[in-house]
């Protein structure tokens, strides 16, 4: 249970982060109490990670070959990547920092699933852009049929702030299904539970960064997306859930975050708007560098430091 | 499957969308649970509607008022009662009005309708403080209308009051969708450039007329007053248009 710290505290940095993408627009909006919408987010990440988490176990336990030692190293190299990335303001993606740092073991064991990982980048590079485009479509159809409906200002609040809630439940579905990969699946690989375990355990820490503390990056990061009209948020949320869905049935876990960027670029598209800064682009430019590398290289430096042994000079 | 289901959805007729506004509106038979989640909605647009049905009272009693006593040159001892009635009907809609403020603080409504609902009564608010100010001037300074200005004046009080009218059933027409809010748009516009031409018409005939300086400036005042009536419920109008429009994709 030990061995599994490191995972169980990378799923609750993950809760902690990520629940904002799907529930903050809600919560910073005061549609829905925190509490509320941190329990549903909990019992839907896990109902995801239980019932759609194990294609993704399946990919990244691909990746390499693990033992247990290698496990611990690359989840604590994940987490640690991951920490010291948000202490320094920087782009981060936990899906990337993982497998970066499965990658740094795997070059260990000279043995890397280069298909797999070939897979897992370009689902990477995806995100953004499949969410963009499945939001400049989900705005256009569900835009024309919202029009069409003609509803009054209570009729259309009652609709948006419904539709928030079943967007953001379907989101905590999605987010358990794809990222509780990131959490533990090395363990499975490893050897040191099942993939049902590894779903169950991944599920519960994430859910447990998101009931302690994911109200003031919820806070943050919805009032992001509450500067846009009351429909994007709506369509972010449902684009960002989608794609993230289409990625979990492919069985690669994604950066929600990138998604909610990739969302709004869509939406700033159809708007003939300039919804995301340059700035931002560079981000996700920076983090989908930096961040794999950055763990890789973690991974590796953890393993070097706990293989140094002192040997006295009488005997060197 | 998610495309085909947005695909089926998007082809949906008139006729089913209207079904689904009549669960959105809960008139369907169990979707209590619906109000259930959205009381406090509901209790903010029974408020709204009691609110303008204040506002109309406020209206009535203004009208009578200036009927009864100022149009027919004399001052009667309803003047007085009617003006107390009016200023209740308009602490009355003050006191709605902080409710539902109040409602909407406690997280009823998505923000940015709670924005656009505040400054809407906020907006409308100004008509029953004109109506309050009208009267009072009239009763503080001890007004008598002239006769060569009470057939205009008659008519300035009933396009603005037809202003204020409208702008009601445009109010309504946002909440119910029951009318067409470009058609009242317009006929408030209208109504408030006849309204316009009626008060410098006035104003010259008070100017032209051989009495009291003193006097004329206060006649110009009152009628200033009255005008603002009609200019308000069109500022309002305009609003609710700009509502209505934001709310479309």
């Amino acid at each position: 249970m030990f061995s599994l710290l490191g995972g169980i505290f990378l799923g609750w940095s993950l809760g902690a982060n990520d629940a904002a993408n799907v529930f903050g627009t809600a919560v910073s909006s005061k549609m829905l109490k925190f509490h509320t919408a941190a329990v549903l987010a909990s019992v839907f990440v896990i109902i995801g990670a239980l019932v759609s988490g194990q294609a993704g176990i399946e990919t990244l336990k691909g990746l390499t070959v693990f033992n247990l030692e290698q496990a611990v190293i690359s989840s604590v190299a994940a987490a640690f990547t991951v920490t010291i990335m948000t202490a320094f303001g920087l782009p981060v993606s936990t899906s990337q920092a993982v497998v970066g740092a499965i990658v740094g073991i795997g070059f260990l064991n000279n043995q890397i699933n280069f298909t797999g990982l070939g897979k897992v980048v370009s689902c990477w590079v995806g995100t953004p852009i499949g969410a963009a485009i499945i939001a400049f479509f989900l705005y256009r159809w569900l835009g024309r049929l919202y029009n069409r409906a003609d509803l009054n200002l209570f009729e259309s609040d009652a609709l948006l702030r419904l539709s928030l809630i079943v967007a953001g439940i379907y989101g905590a579905y999605t987010l358990g299904a794809n990222n509780v990969a990131n959490v533990t699946a090395v363990f499975v690989g490893a050897g040191l539970i099942s993939v049902f375990s590894a779903a169950l355990i991944g599920g519960v820490s994430i859910a447990l960064g998101v009931m302690t503390y994911s109200r003031p990056v919820m806070e943050t990061v919805g009032k992001k997306l509450v500067r846009l009209d009351p429909f994007s948020a709506l369509i972010v949320v449902l684009s960002l859930s989608v794609s993230v869905h289409i990625f979990t049935l492919i069985g690669v876990p994604v950066s929600t975050s990138q998604g909610v960027i990739g969302a709004v670029l869509g939406i700033g598209i159809v708007k003939g708007a300039n919804t995301i800064s340059r700035r931002t682009l560079l981000n996700i430019l920076i983090g989908w560098l930096l961040t794999p590398v950055l763990a890789c290289l973690c991974a590796l430096t953890i393993f070097f430091l706990l293989h140094l042994y002192y040997i006295p000079p009488n005997y060197a | 499957m998610t495309l085909n289901l947005i695909l089926i959805f998007a082809r949906i007729p008139r006729s089913k969308l209207r079904g689904m506004r009549a669960l959105l509106r809960f008139n369907l038979p169990g979707v209590g649970m619906l109000s259930y989640i959205f009381k406090k909605q509901s209790h903010v647009e029974r408020l709204i509607y009691d609110y303008l049905d204040t506002l109309q009272s406020t209206q009535k009693n203004f009208l009578n008022a200036l009927e009864a006593c100022l149009l027919n040159g004399v001052f009667c001892e309803n003047f007085e009662y009617l003006i107390i009635q009016t200023h209740k009907f308009e602490s009355r809609a003050d006191d709605i009005r902080e409710e539902v403020k109040s409602l909407m603080y406690e997280k009823a409504l998505i923000p940015e309708s709670r924005g656009d609902i505040m400054l809407l009564l906020d907006s409308i608010d100004i008509i029953p403080h004109l109506f309050e100010k009208v009267l009072y001037s009239i009763q503080t300074q001890k007004l008598t209308l002239p006769d060569f200005i009470i057939p205009d004046t008659k008519e300035l009080i009933k396009i603005s009051l037809e202003c204020c009218d409208l702008m009601i059933r445009e109010v309504i027409a946002l909440f119910k969708k029951n009318e067409r809010i470009r058609d009242l748009l317009t006929q408030i516009d209208s109504n408030e450039s006849h309204c316009d031409h009626i008060e410098r018409r006035i104003i010259i005939k008070i100017f032209d007329a051989a009495i009291d300086p003193f006097q004329k400036l206060q006649l110009k005042e009152l009628i200033g007053l009255i005008g603002e009536i009609s200019d308000q419920a069109d500022r309002v109008s305009k609003r609710i248009n700009i509502i209505n429009i934001k709310r479309r994709v």
